[in-house]
């Protein structure tokens, strides 16, 4: 947009944002900004944008501790501005210039109409025009919206003791909701109207050009140079009046200071929760001691009537007929039909014969005898138990006879 | 000529036959004599010792061995179990496990606990299940027994070698039903009390009593092989998942009438978001923020309209909540959670309505703002154009 220059007439500045405005602006804009961010973040959080700055956070626990830094800034300005508000509404009696009019909808109409190409001419407009009234306006219903579904998330045990549960997912979707318009908001409207059309630096410099206000605010204009606007008032009623404003704004700022350390301190419940309780169950709780298939422990081994037979006959010696029944419990697997190293146990003959090696039973020699040597050794794989090995040495010893 | 070249080749191969059948019946005699006669069979090709010559003294009940703890290692192979094993029916060798056996007497075995004995012997299992072996190492299992609990489960605990039926479908690898019908029994082995918890269950009872095989078995949530600690902030914070693999199937929860938008309306709130940014963005860090599991229990899951525990009767919920907001007293906190429920004019209408409301304030807010931005714009670039802006 080429602007004509046009010759400076006279290049008065005059002061729209004092200082004090300026701050308000400042804090507002840092605080939306970081509520924006770490809010949206929270509304889309599958979003890889999302993503990226909750791990360039740190964790969610961060974003939601900056959200609610951010909100409690913001909170604090509000109380400032009211209590400013209050001292220029009631003590300086300045106008209430920001109020909305039926002038205001007048003007957006002729500001339309004129853009469309039916109107004459754009509106001549006051102090604040109807597109910063509508922002400012926005803005104040916004952060109501803002704080009063805030404080129903952030204390959901006050809030369900007034009203019903499903007011904190209500809140949750308003405050979401209204996050998402106030965004939208600020990029279509603020951006456009004070970025956009033209670069406006007055809540940086706070203040505007003659050519500028003439521009933009004319009937302010012509209020200041006929000297109705920002007329000051007499020091003796200054003084009144702060007298009484003084403890009315302390009373009230402490009692809403007040609120915002309740709003922000008095529940943890949704920040910080009784640690999830994991149970503790047994882990290793075998179902049964040991599963594994019967054991030759258990089941009933001939072995011990064989030993009893034995020991019933202790006055005469054993004979083939004590020992072979144990050959054929304990060693006709191998020492069978396998003939494993040669050795059969299975008759008396094949048993004295002995395996590829030799005779394993030597009568009357049981130290000498290889059969007694290895059970003895124990570890051999048809292990005979120590009675059974005593009636083998007994037999052996005297002279392994058949009968 | 044609005619006596195919009577030439008739001929031959009538010889050909004919030696085949000669040579076959030849064949078939020795086979024959070999089993009347005594051993049964010594050796199969590549010089192992066959199956069933271990089994002419393995196949003994008697056969076994005192350990020196005082334990008796029974080397009792049940022939008919093991000949239905899927090792036998694929041919495995006992020596090809047992491989330090070749002969007999057999190397000493130096266990002193039957314990040991299978620890010992489970990593020849490595040699031909290499890839769930592997898994195995990366377990929870294999740490706690690299940690000295010797009661850790090793392969044969769960597959018994000598007997271990087919398990897996041969040709796609996938598991059979009926060996998923016996996974939480072969887990019990071991963690008994927790069988006795999840049989009851909502899951449980329905593969337990039913043979029901939509239901998840103990290796659908904890994996199988590589499982893992499932009590890490990591286990944790991927349940949501791990549950919604089966509960945002709607083939499986049509059946049932069950929900599959328990996922987003989980992760739409404020405990899933942070749960699932958690598990986004740092999986290892703790989060006191419930799980599926925090409410539905972990294997004692049950239905949530059960009137003494399923938590869609609000008395219940409300202790669920009770564990991690102790100060909650009133039912009507419970409805601070949306119960899974999508909102809408029957559930949950207030958060329907409000919705609704921004639906329709939102983009006519914006719209008419788009309307007079656009239309100013335009305007401010006809006057710039024609040079007619005025002052």
């Amino acid at each position: 947009m080429a602007k004509k220059k046009s010759a400076p007439v006279q290049s008065r500045a005059y002061l729209r944002f004092p200082f004090s405005d300026r701050v308000q602006h400042l804090v507002m804009l840092l605080s939306f900004t970081a509520l924006a961010v770490t809010g949206l973040v929270q509304k889309y959080p599958l979003n890889s944008v999302s993503l990226f700055i909750v791990r360039l956070w740190g964790g969610v626990e961060n974003i939601r501790a900056t959200h609610h830094v951010a909100a409690t800034m913001l909170m604090l300005i509000a109380i400032y501005h009211l209590i400013s508000m209050g001292y220029k509404v009631f003590v300086l009696r300045q106008r209430m210039t920001m109020l909305p009019s039926l002038q205001d909808i007048k003007d957006a109409w002729m500001a339309f109409t004129y853009n469309i190409g039916l109107g004459k001419s754009r509106p001549q407009m006051g102090r604040y025009t109807f597109e910063e009234k509508a922002e400012y306006w926005a803005l104040i219903w916004g952060t109501v919206i803002m704080g009063l579904t805030g404080f129903m998330m952030w204390n959901p045990l006050a809030t369900v003791k007034l009203l019903p549960g499903d007011f904190i997912p209500a809140a949750k979707a308003a405050h979401g909701a209204e996050a998402l318009l106030a965004v939208l908001a600020i990029i279509v409207w603020h951006m456009y109207g004070v970025h956009l059309k033209r670069f406006n630096k007055a809540m940086w410099t706070g203040q505007l050009s003659e050519e500028e206000m003439l521009h933009e605010h004319p009937l302010e204009l012509a209020d200041i140079k006929a000297g109705i606007a920002g007329r000051a008032p007499s020091a003796a009623a200054l003084r009144k009046r702060q007298m009484i404003y003084y403890p009315i704004a302390s009373v009230l700022g402490v009692a809403m200071l007040f609120s915002v350390y309740g709003f922000v301190n008095g529940e943890q419940t949704a920040i910080t929760t009784v640690p999830p309780q994991i149970a503790t169950i047994p882990v290793y709780v075998p179902e049964t001691p040991t599963p594994l298939p019967p054991t030759p422990t258990q089941v009933p081994s001939p072995t011990p009537a064989v030993a009893a037979e034995g020991t019933s006959a202790s006055s005469t010696s054993p004979t083939w007929m004590n020992v072979g029944p144990i050959f054929a419990a304990k060693c006709l697997q191998c020492h069978g039909d396998l003939a494993s190293g040669g050795l059969v146990l299975s008759t008396y003959a094949d048993a004295l014969k002995g395996g590829k090696d030799g005779p394993v039973i030597v009568p009357n020699d049981a130290a000498n005898s290889k059969l007694f040597i290895i059970q003895s050794a124990g570890g051999h794989l048809g292990q005979l138990s120590a009675e059974e090995l005593a009636i083998i040495k007994a037999w052996i010893e005297a002279g392994a006879l058949e009968k | 000529m044609i005619e006596w070249f195919s009577n030439r080749l008739r001929l031959s191969l009538f010889l050909l036959v004919g030696m085949n059948l000669i040579f076959a019946a030849a064949l078939t005699s020795r086979a024959e004599a070999a089993r009347f006669s005594q051993p049964p069979v010594q050796f199969v090709t590549q010089g192992k010792p066959s199956n069933d010559y271990c089994l002419g003294c393995h196949g003994q009940s008697t056969l076994s061995k005192p350990l020196s703890s005082g334990e008796t290692l029974s080397l009792y192979i049940d022939p008919s179990s093991f000949h239905a094993g899927v090792h036998n029916q694929e041919d495995i060798a006992c020596v090809d496990c047992h491989a330090n056996i070749s002969t007999f007497p057999h190397p000493d075995f130096k266990a002193a606990t039957l314990r040991e004995v299978s620890i010992q012997l489970y990593t020849s299992c490595q040699n031909c299940h290499a890839e769930q072996y592997n898994k195995v190492l990366d377990s929870v299992h294999q740490k706690a027994l690299a940690g000295g609990n010797f009661n850790a489960a090793v392969c044969t605990d769960c597959h018994n070698p000598h007997q271990q039926i087919r398990i897996t479908d041969k040709q796609t690898g996938a598991l059979l039903d009926q060996a998923r019908l016996e996974i939480p029994k072969t887990c019990a082995r071991c963690h008994d009390a927790i069988y006795e918890t999840y049989k009851d269950s909502v899951h449980g009872a329905a593969l337990t009593t039913e043979g029901n095989l939509d239901v998840p078995t103990c290796i659908d949530c904890h994996g199988v092989h590589n499982i893992q600690d499932p009590t890490t902030a990591r286990f944790r914070n991927d349940t949501p998942q791990l549950c919604a693999k089966c509960h945002t199937n709607a083939e499986i929860m049509d059946k049932y009438g069950v929900s599959t938008q328990v996922l987003n309306t989980y992760v739409s709130d404020f405990h899933g978001t942070t749960v699932t940014l958690f598990e986004q963005v740092s999986p290892d860090t703790p989060t006191n923020k419930p799980v599926c599991t925090d409410c539905h229990g972990v294997h004692n899951i049950s239905k949530v309209d059960d009137p003494a525990t399923g938590i869609a009767i609000k008395e219940n919920l409300l202790g669920k909540c009770q564990r991690c907001h102790p100060n909650v007293t009133t039912e009507n906190f419970t409805d601070a959670w949306m119960s899974h429920y999508v909102a809408s004019p029957t559930h949950f209408p207030l958060v329907y309505y409000v919705n609704l409301f921004y639906k329709i304030l939102i983009p006519a807010v914006i719209g008419g703002m788009l309307i007079f931005v656009v239309t100013d714009f335009i305007r401010r670039m006809i006057e710039a154009r024609k040079g007619t802006r005025h002052g």
